[in-house]
């Protein structure tokens, strides 16, 4: 019953991505849904992306041997905070210039054919990598508890994702998100709960009896507080400039629905991740011996949950793996086509071509991360490693400076990306046979990121920007979403009355959203903070 | 009480207060200063439209006027 029901739901999911093809009228339409992204649509597509097959199997997984606290009290709370930076920092900035895609911002500020390219290859090597080692793992873990082969779990998966990247865009991909969203919601509001409730608050906070360390950051590995800090900056730094966050920005309507966004998804980040790490506690209460942790989840919601909730979560699963590789594909396929295509060979298409070339590139990379995934290389654990900090060294200290500093210009970005890159690889291979010797819990992307920046530095100071960088510079400091948002709204008939309502309704929502975070947060503490 | 267990929590507390902050400063910086000039507009505008209706509505006036 409960597989029978998970194929349900993720066949409306399809059926929805298919439907969704008759909306798609232009080039807007397809990569940011035409600017209509309402706030219920980008809360969810946001909260669905950054749930992922990572949390529910790998660091739920973690939870379960090591406690709860080892990556959720510094290491998510980095991600939360990327995540706030990622949209109203990096995402709202970029949406202002009228960015569709993050390489769209690359090429506008530099106007620079190689500042693009090596962007845009960052981006590409980064996102497969990230994406395709979730879907391994998924395929794995799904191919052994429904048991169908791993091969056709992996088709399935990448024709069902085709279907709502290469026919929706990134219409079918928020829409399809939002519906994924609240069906992982059931495992925070449902299914968590159910798990909690039968292992008992006490028994869960006993676990530390026979488990040293379980309720502590340590965890039962007794791991190095100089990991921690280095997981919580590592995991800020990626957030903050990560595509598949940061694009969720584009389609958004204006300026007050990234406002609210920025409040209420916000919260469901840290309400999604602990949940199910509290989860994975309790499902250690229930069943200690779990022989493959990354199971934890899965095992939870199959031997204790009744089975309709439990094919709801194993279907959450599924969607939590299918939103983030399928956000992950579709920038990989409309970078492939819209941005290295035009830019490396010169060529402007017109909508139509434009189109199909973004559909063709989506395949593209849905047949070559199929087949990679297939295959299961070695090697991919390799990209995997680099695959989320690639973009800290890689990106994050160009686009900050492209922000904030007139001087900043292609030659600086073109140094910062590349030795950043080559630093974080060169570094990290050194310290894994230890050839360098590093403080403990010192990450290597510390080291690249100091590179990345000090190279940006001394180019930038060795350097001029030229007429256009100075230009552009300007441009940007003259544009805010606020302005744009005053201006749209100044042209309605009641538009002062709407902004004052707007403006009235966000203050509304963060007082809410306050409200109630520190009643969930202040009951769980409760719960589980006092002996 | 377990500190560990704090900071999780005041750490999964804290990134909706600064959200919060962060969003009601933007709010006051970028929109507040425009919403009082338009809203002084209109007032000095309603306020230019009562004068002349006082000056169209008085006879005195409408002599003056004249």
């Amino acid at each position: 019953m409960a597989v029978g029901i998970m194929i349900g739901v993720l066949a409306l999911y399809v059926g929805v991505g298919l439907a969704l093809v008759k909306v798609i009228k232009t080039e807007d339409d397809f990569y940011t849904m035409g600017g209509r992204g309402s706030t219920v649509l980008i809360v969810g597509t946001l909260a669905a992306t950054y749930l992922s097959a990572t949390t529910l199997l790998g660091i739920a997984g973690q939870s379960y041997t090591e406690g709860p606290l080892v990556i959720s009290a510094l290491g998510s709370f980095g991600a939360w905070v990327g995540t706030l930076l990622a949209v109203v920092y990096v995402g709202r900035k970029m949406k202002a210039y009228g960015c569709s895609t993050m390489p769209d911002f690359f090429d506008k500020r530099f106007n620079n054919k190689w500042v693009s390219v090596v962007a845009i290859i960052i981006m590409i090597v980064g996102l497969i990598g990230y994406g395709v080692i979730q879907f391994i793992g998924a395929g794995i873990v799904l191919s052994e508890v429904t048991g169908v082969d791993y091969r056709i779990i992996v088709i399935i998966f990448t024709i069902a994702m085709l279907v709502f990247t290469a026919v929706g865009g990134m219409y079918g991909i928020v829409v399809t998100d939002t519906m994924m969203f609240f069906t992982m919601l059931m495992i925070s509001v449902v299914i968590a709960p159910i798990l909690i409730g039968q292992a008992g608050f006490d028994q869960m906070k006993n676990l530390a009896e026979t488990l040293p360390g379980y309720w502590s950051i340590a965890g039962t590995e007794d791991r190095h507080i100089g990991w921690s800090i280095s997981q919580f900056l590592v995991w800020i730094l990626f957030f903050t400039c990560i595509p598949a966050l940061v694009s969720r920005i584009f389609p958004a309507k204006n300026d007050f629905v990234i406002l609210k966004v920025a409040i209420i998804g916000i919260f469901f980040a840290p309400f999604m991740q602990i949940t199910v790490f509290l989860a994975a506690a309790a499902v250690r209460v229930l069943d200690p011996n779990i022989s493959d942790p990354d199971y934890a989840m899965v095992i939870g919601f199959l031997d204790y949950t009744p089975p309709a909730i439990a094919g709801i979560g194993l279907a959450a699963l599924m969607a939590s793996i299918m939103s983030t590789a399928s956000t992950l594909f579709v920038l990989v396929g409309f970078a492939l086509s819209r941005d290295l295509y035009e830019r490396l060979f010169d060529k402007k298409l017109n909508t139509k071509e434009s189109l199909g070339a973004a559909r063709i590139g989506q395949i593209i990379v849905g047949i070559v991360v199929c087949i990679i995934t297939i295959i299961r290389p070695s090697a991919i654990y390799w990209i995997s490693i680099y695959a989320g900090s690639i973009f800290a060294v890689g990106w994050l200290p160009t686009i900050v400076a492209s922000f904030e500093w007139r001087r900043m210009n292609s030659k600086a970005a073109l140094a910062s990306m590349i030795l950043g890159v080559t630093a974080f690889v060169l570094v990290g291979e050194a310290i894994r046979f230890n050839w360098l010797p590093v403080p403990e819990g010192i990450d290597a992307l510390m080291i690249s990121l100091v590179i990345s920046v000090g190279a940006l530095i001394v180019a930038a100071f060795l350097t001029k920007p030229n007429e256009y960088e100075l230009r552009y510079y300007d441009t940007m400091k003259s544009t805010s979403m606020a302005k744009i948002t005053l201006n749209e709204f100044m042209k309605r008939p009641d538009g002062l009355a709407q902004i004052k309502r707007q403006y009235k309704q966000i203050y509304a929502i963060a007082i809410i959203m306050t409200i109630i975070t520190i009643g969930v947060w202040g009951y769980l503490f409760f719960m589980l903070g006092f002996n | 009480m377990n500190i560990d267990v704090l900071i999780l929590f005041f750490n999964a507390t804290l990134v909706t207060i600064i959200s919060c902050v962060v969003v009601i400063g933007i709010l006051k910086k970028q929109y507040l200063p425009v919403i009082q000039e338009e809203e002084n507009k209109q007032r000095n505008a309603q306020n230019n439209n009562r004068a002349n209706e006082t000056i169209t509505n008085d006879p005195e006036q409408k002599e003056g006027v004249r």
